[in-house]
């Protein structure tokens, strides 16, 4: 199941053995992709349950929603928990979450939420307004609990709960994300006990209370997330008996599983597992545009807020020229089609386009286009001349020579990596393509030149856009801070501290967009592409299911538990033979037709050879 | 002076004949394993083919940019084994490979030898507590799951084909070890090793003249059979993404081609054309280090044919 690892299977003694399946385990893959060793969809089970299950690759980092940052963290926390208000599955305007109405003062300081009285923590008790006051008081004291969500409640003067269903919110300065509150509200009963926020990690005692479509019911790392659905849920319970997140650290197996039936639904799929499930019967791909950048960061040169700098970013990178040069000597046509063969659009500003409210675009002149003669021009300039070698090299003697960070897991880095180097070996730029497992050790210390880096974007674009500023920073080079690229730009600053306070919004809009322009001025975030999502369900497991948007949107990840809370299981057939049947069948009859010959082959050599010897 | 330099030559002279003969008698030998004749044929075609890679096709095979095909592309006239994701020749790629696969193979097999004889002859001629303690080291190494620590060595150093070659390197010599200190403490025991220390030989000269051409056989053997093992890691190692990423070798294609989806969208020519040809090359060095073992080794006895 799990074939990244097999080596770690590996006993020591039989080592030939064990080196000899690793060339066997590549063409053993290819025909279990195709043989359907268990052609009847497997998710009919006896007891008439209807599990959703779920493939997923990347790790859970924390289940405490003080502490999670990624996306599959996020996603569950949408499930468990209920955040004050919601994104509409249909064009993501605000709707009623654990709030069901939220009005501004006319000062616009003052923010008051009804609270539903329909909503209970699984644990019987009410889910009030008092839960969420403690919630956000928690984050505003406690600086383990704002690790993930601090800059929501940064600028947050006083939160109170007058009465069970109204909770206030004083600010310091009007905040323009109030309708976009993207925090899961606890209960406060289970969660004062809680002693270092900063450490619990909400992964000791199952079922954990919540109040959401799902209860998460055991979680085993890098195994499995189990769900069951919240029948008190106050919008209606979901459909299906129990919902598995099932880790397939390997994308191969995971569609394998797919195709087997053994998992639902898979996501992040290569532009070649798309075409060939496309052709597969009872599978649905599912290709829509993403709500990820993928960019191409520059080390501004790493600084703390206490001013210290760290890191040992490529000091040329520090000049403006030379991340122009090297965002015009990327070209980001052949990276849609080569790459991604189309799953993506070429990137633009820094959000995607699926949030037209808020996408931007260069105009032409200041469009960095794909240009290695002016990428050449732009180094000559900057004084960055090639020698005799044919590299470039600066006035300090020091040449042009990147590294760049790569996700190991993350093909499409690597193989962005392989077109970087020719692109820029060209004009004379060395590049190393340092790809890992884990790059959050040299990316918080700011050991990089150049990083592959992408987010999911909200609906909201403020939580992207404050990762950029100079109160992310680190308060020390020791500390982590919730900064992405070391980003400390004063005009973007101040571009950022107007649109939070900014309630009308056509003219925050535009202000988002002249932060996009003043980072595309600055070179450091380099859009390259919105990478679609390319995901596949099995339409003999999963009759109906919400895409968000709702009309040509994704389902994993979304701004919202719309997908997994609507799904509908399909009613059981097992008629299914699967098309691959015929190519398995052939694939084991050859097999098996070569694995007896080399038997036979073997045992008369040996009753040859040992025929002087018997009697 | 001219009597002791015509007694040299007539000396070196008598052991280039001997070398001849021992050398002629040894192909005799080898001559009658088929086995071992057909794997020197496929080793000999390959390293031929791996040589003249850059004439057959060219260093820019592995360029992304100018990748003549279209992506993951099946077998055609003009690509014989179809295209990989870029759109490069995959035979072209597997070509080139063995270059990278047959170079580590070889370098990481001669450094596990060398450490593996060293430590061996060491041990075997001083004996003692010395022979204890290194022992007890190759002990260790022995009982390491090799696999295990070739990847924390690949982990924790720079990604290039010197530090796969290191890794195996380090990693696979105790059995060699093993078996030279054996060898060496059999030789040390006959008489002419004594005649030698009483004639005044130190150290040194036991070890390098008397005790390494006596093990010398059994090193030849052991260097050939540790060749395929070599290159069965290193295409391990690869294909867990450890490999140098800038070059192109047979595992780190299974690599490329498990981060493609090929396993799980049935692009059968990319997968089995690189785990074929690893199979092949080291059955023909295997095949080739037995016949040598049988051959060198008169312990093993006649064999069949």
């Amino acid at each position: 199941m799990d074939t990244t690892t097999v080596p770690r299977t590996a006993r020591p003694s039989p080592r030939a053995l064990t080196l000899l399946a690793v060339g066997a385990t590549a063409l053993a893959l290819t025909a279990a992709a195709a043989t359907p060793l268990n052609p009847a969809p497997r998710q009919a089970r006896a007891d008439g349950q209807r599990t959703l299950t779920v493939a997923v690759s990347q790790s859970v980092d924390s289940l405490s929603p003080f502490l999670a940052q990624r996306l599959v963290s996020t996603t569950v926390h949408r499930l468990i928990y209920e955040n004050l208000t919601n994104y509409d599955a249909k064009d993501n305007h605000a709707i009623p979450g654990l709030a069901t109405k939220w009005e501004p003062s006319p000062d616009k300081l003052t923010w008051t939420y009804t609270i539903r009285e329909n909503s209970t923590w699984s644990d019987g008790k009410q889910a009030t307004a008092e839960d969420a006051a403690w919630t956000f008081n928690t984050m505003m004291t406690d600086e383990g609990a704002a690790t993930a969500n601090g800059s929501f409640v940064a600028n947050f003067k006083k939160v109170t709960a007058p009465s069970p269903t109204k909770l206030v919110i004083e600010l310091k300065k009007p905040q323009a994300t109030m309708a976009a509150l993207d925090v899961p509200i606890l209960p406060r009963h289970e969660w004062e006990k809680v002693g270092d926020y900063a450490r619990f990690n909400n992964d000791k005692k199952f079922p954990i209370v919540g109040n959401g479509p799902f209860i998460l019911t055991d979680y085993k790392v890098d195994q499995y997330v189990k769900f069951k659905p919240n029948q008190k849920f106050w919008r209606g319970a979901p459909k299906f008996d129990e919902l598995v997140l099932k880790y397939y650290k390997d994308g191969d197996a995971a569609v394998a599983a797919l195709q087997k039936g053994e998992v639902s639904f898979a996501s992040n799929l290569t532009p070649a597992q798309a075409a060939s499930l496309a052709k597969a019967k009872n599978i649905k791909v599912n290709d829509a545009p993403g709500r990820r950048f993928y960019a191409l960061a520059t080390n501004p040169g790493a600084r703390s807020k206490d001013g210290k700098k760290f890191g040992d970013g490529h000091p040329a990178l520090l000049n403006p020229k030379v991340r122009q040069a090297l965002f015009a000597a990327t070209d980001r046509k052949t990276i849609i089609d080569k790459v991604f063969q189309g799953h993506a659009v070429e990137g633009q500003g820094y959000i995607p386009p699926r949030f037209s409210a808020y996408h931007w675009k260069p105009d032409a002149d200041q469009r960095i286009a794909y240009d290695p003669a002016r990428a050449a021009a732009l180094l000559d300039e900057a004084g960055y001349k090639k020698n005799k070698a044919g590299k470039r090299v600066g006035k300090d003697g020091r040449p042009l020579d990147f590294r760049i960070l790569c996700h190991a897991t993350d093909p499409n880095d690597k193989a962005i990596g392989k077109y970087m180097q020719e692109w820029w070996g060209e004009l004379g730029i060395g590049l190393k393509v340092d790809c890992l497992d884990n790059v959050s050790d040299p990316w918080l210390a700011g050991e990089y030149d150049l990083a592959f880096d992408g987010w999911s974007v909200n609906p909201d674009p403020d939580f992207v856009l404050s990762i950029h500023t100079c109160a992310a920073l680190p308060s020390t080079p020791k500390d982590t801070g919730a900064t992405d690229n070391f980003i400390c730009d004063k005009k973007f600053d101040e571009l950022y501290a107007q649109q939070t306070a900014e309630y009308d919004q056509a003219k925050r809009a535009d202000l988002v967009k002249q932060m996009q322009s003043r980072l595309y001025d600055t070179g450091y975030m380099n859009v390259m592409a919105y990478p679609n999502a390319v995901e596949a369900y099995r339409t003999d497991q999963i009759r109906a299911i919400t895409t968000m948007p709702e009309s040509g949107g994704n389902l994993w990840g979304q701004d919202g538990y719309w997908s997994w809370w609507s799904a509908v299981p399909a009613e059981v057939d097992d008629t299914s033979g699967g098309s691959g049947s015929s190519t398995g069948l052939v694939i084991g009859i050859v097999t098996t037709v070569v694995l007896a010959a080399g038997l036979v082959v073997f045992v008369a050599t040996r009753r040859r050879s040992t025929a002087e010897d018997r009697e | 002076m001219t009597v002791p330099s015509t007694a040299a030559q007539t000396a070196s002279s008598l052991a280039w004949a001997r070398r001849r003969g021992s050398v002629a008698r040894f192909w005799r030998a080898y001559r009658t394993h088929r086995a071992g004749l057909f794997g020197l044929g496929a080793l000999a075609v390959i390293a031929l083919v791996a040589l003249a890679a850059p004439l057959l096709v060219g260093s820019d095979v592995q360029s992304v940019t100018n990748a003549p095909g279209a992506a993951l592309e099946s077998p055609s006239g003009a690509f014989p084994l179809g295209t990989d994701q870029f759109g490069r020749s995959l035979l072209g790629l597997l070509i080139w490979g063995a270059r990278i696969s047959l170079t580590v193979g070889l370098m990481a097999a001669a450094l596990s030898v060398a450490i593996g004889t060293l430590v061996g002859i060491l041990a075997g001629h001083f004996g003692g507590w010395f022979s204890t303690v290194t022992m007890r080291i190759t002990d260790w190494f022995l009982v390491m799951p090799t696999l295990v620590l070739a990847i924390v060595l690949a982990t924790v150093m720079s990604r290039s084909v010197w530090t796969v070659i290191l890794a195996i390197g380090v990693t696979s010599w105790p059995t060699t070890a093993r078996l030279v200190r054996a060898q060496t403490l059999a030789v040390e025991s006959r008489p002419y090793i004594e005649r030698a220390t009483a004639l005044g030989g130190g150290h040194g000269h036991i070890m390098s003249r008397h005790v390494l051409p006596n093990v010398m056989p059994l090193v030849l053997a052991q260097t050939t059979l540790g060749i395929s093992n070599a290159i069965l890691t290193e295409a391990t190692l690869a294909f867990l993404g450890l490999g140098d990423p800038d070059v192109v070798s047979w595992g780190g294609m299974l690599q490329d081609a498990r981060e493609a989806g090929a396993v799980s969208s049935g692009h059968w020519w990319y997968l089995a054309p690189p785990g074929i040809a690893i199979a092949a090359v080291a059955l023909a060095f295997t095949l080739c280090g037995r016949a040598v073992e049988s051959v060198l080794n008169p312990k093993l006895g006649v064999s069949t044919r």
